[in-house]
């Protein structure tokens, strides 16, 4: 019989900003772990917050078996490898004065706003390992800035958002990518008019909902999705490759395997690739089940049963900057495109809250709210312009990916 | 018991947690959890900073508190700071799910609800996947406060969402089929309700048009009433927001007009569902509060802290999602209150709009959204043809006052899976609903 142990550990110090000062500070130190047991194609599950007899866990899994729950797909073993990407950012008893200092000089040179929410240091470590020699470890820590900010004439709850997560800390760095967003939001910009124009999202959050409907292997397999029975098929831009990356070097506190201990060769894996239809995203099980590849899609809560559900997508690198994929128009640098969706054929429509007119390297000012459209084969196919890493940000890192896209006013 | 510390202001939430998780993938069991765990989230305060601490370890909450002092400074006059002044004492046992638990039902009772569905989604050669999912939950919290609060008091949900992936001729189309209450006693095992559903989504698949995306009139059924109500107006009611900020106290002051007259909303911790909580995560009593009354501005949500900024009355609103969070200001059951219209008399006045029937989801910033999911077109006061519609908005400082009709029905949902967000912490369990509502000139794309 095989016995699996799943284990995720989150140790975090969070600082919670109101009216621009501390309010609060939080600490959490929450160890969780499951117990998986595989027997005669099945799998049983047990789980436990803290502390826990390994006896008595062990006997819970077991009395899981009972429930039936199929689990044909073979287990993963042989490999064992540890991965520790924790570095000294900022000691935890330095980071209340620190942050105080940050929010006192962020008050000082940028007085008209009003900052709020979350500042944190954050250690995870992930462990997957059973009796079949398996055993995958990660640890991680990161420093992330979730700031809103807020005009002070402003009649909205919020007009913005800054946000970073990286593995270092610079008070200077982040003081400057606050002003590169707030001294864009106070000069004011206009489009000529509608048309189609260049937007630029964060790749991390770029409008991809569909993808992560259409292409679950159940759906996918089942018929129910509109990539249904068209792998191998080519069905966006040249340019465009979509995937999962588990790159420890590149992902920030997200273990490089998934649930189920499955390592992706160089940690990735495309579903789409240069614009042909590769594979949907899947665990072991279904992968089993459909007889596909299994991609390293695996999630799962602490005590329950591996389910697929896509990981850390990434869009692959087309051009070393954003100016170029502009190719010396302005765009628009979408900031927040909250609460749009697409339609069932793919078609796609938000409002934008918040975008500022932009060229590539500095913002011209912030645009008014306006509706942006499109449908996913456009977006993805002649619409995609490409992919690059960030280099406008002082701070952040991460890619922007551009896209046009039709614009109402 | 636990020692507080004089000078600081301490409480402790310890959360007795039973959960129940189903999932069935066409018809094959994919997870059966049953989740049973006790943990606490810990305050202290000295009337400059909160220090918090959440921690799985019971045996450990005097230590943690311990700890959390050595972060503060005592501060001798800390009862008469106004947040702590402002707290409410009960010493209180309110526990009214004992006898009906969901962990008294045997699990095979909630698979056989599952399953009494199954026929009827193996039926539909159109339902390419479906999923059969059940989930339960009881919570009894226990709250200790430095201020002498004893509080012992439970909440519990139970529900199930028949999710149905559809497609035919090269079209899909995923909708979901769910229920929710309090008690498992309570869900509906309704299959004929499912059959006709099922029909009406393969329909909508096969038949639906695209819209030509402009300003139109909306009505929206109670289920896309309610999330209107939470995204439009009840996140700006919730007065973290409002914490020192004198543009925002001004322009939303009590007494001010900010929607058309026949327009109330009302956000209520006491009404049972997923909104229902007797008192919420600091020990305040569950309260009705009318946000908007006849189209005024009448009240916001309050925690602690927000009351004793803006000098305002308690309500009953500081929730966090589990253990590992700090509660924060959070709306319940939020609803908008029936007006007097039947619905076809709502439908019938209209010449050219929409009737959105159930959705995908909202958000709730200056525009607010709503992604619906079945829809349908209104010409010459008829519904007509199925839509697909991406996404409709509207601002909130012009939106509610475009409200010109209400049915005279109301209707209070809880949400199955998922929940609001706000900022990290999600989902949190709420209940919404309202009658049909019609509304003006709202985007349609």
């Amino acid at each position: 019989m095989i016995r699996e142990y799943y284990r995720s550990r989150v140790k975090e110090t969070s600082i919670n900003i109101i009216n621009s000062k501390i309010e609060s500070i939080r600490n959490k130190n929450i160890e969780k772990t499951g117990l998986r047991v595989y027997s005669n194609g099945l799998i049983g599950v047990a789980g436990a917050i803290g502390a826990y007899s390994d006896d008595e866990l062990y006997k819970e899994a077991l009395e899981a078996l009972e429930k039936k729950i199929e689990y044909p797909a073979p287990h993963s073993s042989d490999l064992a490898i540890s991965v520790d990407r924790r570095t000294e950012i900022i000691s935890t008893e330095k980071l209340r004065d620190e942050i105080d200092a940050l929010l006192s000089e962020l008050r000082e040179r940028q007085p008209d706003f009003i900052y709020s929410n979350k500042i944190s240091l954050t250690e995870v470590g992930t462990g997957i390992s059973n009796n079949d020699s398996l055993c995958l470890e990660y640890a991680d820590r990161v420093f992330s800035v979730e700031v809103i900010f807020k005009e002070k004439s402003s009649s909205n709850v919020f007009d913005g958002f800054v946000g970073a997560r990286e593995r270092k800390y610079d008070r200077k760095l982040i003081l400057d990518e606050f002003d590169f967003f707030l001294n864009g939001y106070k000069e004011k910009a206009s489009l000529p008019g509608k048309g189609k124009y260049p937007v630029v999202f964060a790749s991390e959050g770029a409008p991809i909902t569909k993808f992560l409907t259409d292409l679950n292997a159940d759906v996918f397999a089942q018929g129910g999705s509109i990539f249904s029975g068209k792998t191998g098929q080519k069905l966006f831009n040249d340019a465009f490759t979509f995937g999962q990356n588990l790159d420890p070097d590149i992902m920030y506190n997200t273990p490089f395997f998934d649930a189920e201990g499955t390592v992706n060769k160089d940690y990735r894996f495309n579903f789409i690739e240069k614009g042909v239809l590769k594979a949907p995203y899947c665990d072991k099980k279904t992968a089993h089940k459909y007889g596909l590849t299994p991609t390293g899609s695996a999630t799962a809560s602490y005590d329950g049963v591996p389910q697929s559900s896509p990981i850390r997508l990434y869009i692959e690198r087309t051009a070393d900057n954003v100016k170029r994929l502009l190719g010396g128009q302005l765009g628009i640098l979408a900031i927040v495109y909250d609460g749009g969706d697409f339609t069932p054929k793919g078609d796609y429509a938000t409002p934008v809250q918040l975008a500022f007119l932009f060229d590539g390297e500095r913002i011209i000012g912030r645009l008014p709210e306006f509706n942006m459209s499109s449908n996913i084969f456009e977006m993805y196919g002649p619409g995609y312009r490409g992919t690059a890493p960030c280099t406008f940000l002082p701070f952040s890192t991460g890619d922007f990916t551009v896209i046009e896209m039709d614009v109402s006013l | 018991m636990y020692k507080f510390k004089e000078g600081f202001y301490t409480d402790v939430r310890i959360e007795d947690v039973y959960e129940t998780s189903i999932l069935y993938t066409l018809g094959k069991l994919d997870e059966s959890r049953v989740r049973k765990y006790k943990a606490a989230f810990i305050r202290v305060f000295d009337g400059n900073l909160w220090y918090y601490s959440a921690t799985s370890d019971l045996d450990q909450i005097q230590n943690e508190i311990d700890k959390l002092y050595q972060n503060g400074r005592p501060n001798p006059d800390i009862l008469n700071h106004p947040i702590v002044a402002a707290f409410e004492v009960h010493k209180d046992t309110k526990l009214q799910y004992t006898g009906n638990s969901v962990a008294k039902t045997p699990k095979s009772e909630k698979e056989n609800l599952l399953k009494s569905f199954f026929p009827v989604l193996n039926s539909h050669s159109s339902i390419k996947l479906w999923k059969a999912i059940y989930i339960d939950a009881r919570k009894i919290y226990t709250i200790y406060s430095s201020k002498g609060t004893e509080l012992v008091f439970d909440t519990q949900r139970a529900g199930y969402s028949l999710r149905m992936s559809f497609s035919a001729e090269d079209k899909t189309f995923n909708e979901s089929f769910q229920f929710g209450s309090s008690c498992f006693e309570e869900l509906q095992k309704d299959t004929d309700k499912l059959e006709e559903y099922i029909v009406k989504c393969e329909s909508f698949m096969r038949n639906a048009k695209s819209v030509t995306p402009g300003k139109y009139t909306v009505i929206l059924s109670p289920l896309a009433a309610g999330v209107f109500a939470h995204e439009s107006f009840g996140h700006k009611s919730e007065s973290d927001f409002m914490v020192g900020d004198e543009t925002m106290k001004k322009e939303w002051a009590l007494g001010k007009k900010v929607g058309s007259d026949i327009l109330s909303i009302v956000d209520s911790g006491q009404i049972p569902g997923s909104g229902y909580v007797p008192y919420d995560d600091e020990g305040t009593a569950a309260k009705e509060t009318y946000l908007i009354k006849d189209g005024i501005l009448t009240g916001r949500l309050h925690s602690a802290s927000t009351a004793a900024a803006l000098e305002e009355g308690l309500t009953g609103n500081a929730r966090a999602i589990s253990f590992e969070y700090e509660p924060i200001v959070r709306m319940t059951t939020t609803y908008i209150k029936p007006g007097s219209k039947t619905f076809d008399e709502l439908v019938s006045e209209v010449d050219d709009g929409y009737l959105i029937e159930t959705i995908k989801h909202g958000s709730g910033l200056s525009t607010f959204t709503i992604a619906p999911s079945l829809a349908y077109r209104i010409e010459n006061g008829k519904i007509t043809d199925p839509v697909n519609i991406a996404v409709i908005s509207g601002t909130v400082f012009e939106t509610l006052s475009e409200i010109d009709g209400l049915s005279d029905k109301l209707e209070l949902l809880s949400f199955v899976t998922g929940g609001c967000g706000k900022m990290e912490q999600y989902p949190l369990p709420v209940g919404f609903g309202g009658p049909y509502v019609r509304v003006r000139n709202m985007m349609v794309q």
